[in-house]
């Protein structure tokens, strides 16, 4: 019976976490394909409609990452548009906005922005977890009742992927602009 | 039964998950919780089904039904909280569980020869003998559900 578990286990019973000193973060909540997450404010440079980006963008030729399909200049510098959805692996959606990362040459699609929150903690991602996500997340955050993963801006692309995306791009600069291409 | 004979035998949790009964060593198992919301977000690793939320902690929740080759059942709404190895690390994990867990002694027996290697001994249990599992190499073998019906198509 529960009841018979609980009374002759407790001696391991987990303890409640002990408050430690917190420090507050302000973090974008956005959404694709309908799942949260949550990115550093200060890890983002700029918020753009995909038709903004659109007269900017070129498309690469490349079908090795297939979440990277174009490039978008801002203040003479190409970024790597990331599909967030497909870095992800969530059902294709049609994204709306791009949020242009501050220190990182990326760009990522995404559907919607939620809103602005600060997180007192975010918690390390369980030792349980060991794919991917060990790399597309540095923790999770517990937002109203939810917890959602806090993306490690990094983890978009690794070092292998931006050769190859590099090497793709130079092909492709001569080309022009494809208008409305950031949106695809 | 006297004390020393008591304290020869050691303790195990009874759980029932999906159609099938087994035991894990009481030593490793937390507490039964109530059911709360699982959270689901994007991840690459087979074996998790999602994360809860117990006493401040973040929880992964295992997929011990697949891990076992059953199906879960629409009543395994309890989380039976257990703790797992990773190096010298220790980590709470969850696996949901009907609610009916029960508590009791007996001898860990040796596994039969043709158990997988997450099973680490057996156990009698009234008429039953269940599987006591190794819970770390339940979730990181990945082999079980496969192990586990060829041994008993053999049987």
């Amino acid at each position: 019976m529960p009841s018979a578990v609980r009374e002759s286990v407790s001696r391991t019973a987990m303890k409640a976490n002990p408050r430690r000193a917190r420090r507050q973060e302000t973090v974008v909540l956005f959404a694709v394909a309908n799942q949260m997450f949550a990115i550093a404010a200060d890890a983002v440079q700029e918020i753009r409609s995909t038709d903004s980006l659109g007269a900017s963008a070129i498309e690469i030729e490349q079908l090795e990452i297939g979440k990277v399909r174009h490039t978008v200049q801002r203040g003479g510098r190409a970024y790597f548009v990331v599909n967030a959805g497909m870095h992800f692996g969530l059902p294709v959606t049609r994204p709306t906005l791009v949020l242009i990362l501050r220190q990182r040459r990326v760009a990522v699609l995404i559907d919607r922005i939620e809103r602005m929150a600060e997180i007192s903690d975010v918690h390390p991602l369980p030792l349980a977890f060991s794919g991917d996500e060990r790399r597309w997340y540095c923790g999770l955050a517990h937002v109203d009742d939810l917890v959602i993963p806090v993306v490690q801006p990094d983890g978009f692309l690794t070092d292998d992927e931006f050769r190859t995306l590099d090497l793709a791009a130079n092909g492709s600069a001569s080309r022009p602009p494809i208008e409305g291409a950031a949106s695809a | 039964m006297n004390q020393a004979a008591q304290s020869a035998q050691s303790s195990f949790v009874i759980l029932q998950i999906g159609e099938r009964r087994l035991a894990l060593p009481a030593q490793i198992v937390a507490e039964l919780a109530p059911p709360v919301r699982m959270h689901c977000f994007p991840h690459d690793t087979p074996s998790i089904l999602g994360v809860i939320l117990r006493r401040g902690h973040i929880v992964p929740v295992y997929d011990a039904a697949s891990a076992l080759g059953v199906h879960a059942s629409s009543a395994q709404r309890f989380f039976l909280i257990a703790r797992r190895r990773f190096g010298k690390a220790r980590e709470f994990g969850a696996i949901p569980v009907n609610g009916d867990c029960e508590l009791t002694a007996g001898e860990l027996q040796p596994p039969a020869a043709d158990r997988p290697s997450c099973v680490s001994g057996m156990l009698q249990y009234g008429d039953e003998t269940l599987d006591v599992f190794d819970l770390d190499a339940l979730m990181s073998s990945g082999l079980a559900a496969d192990a586990l019906d060829s041994a008993e198509s053999r049987a």
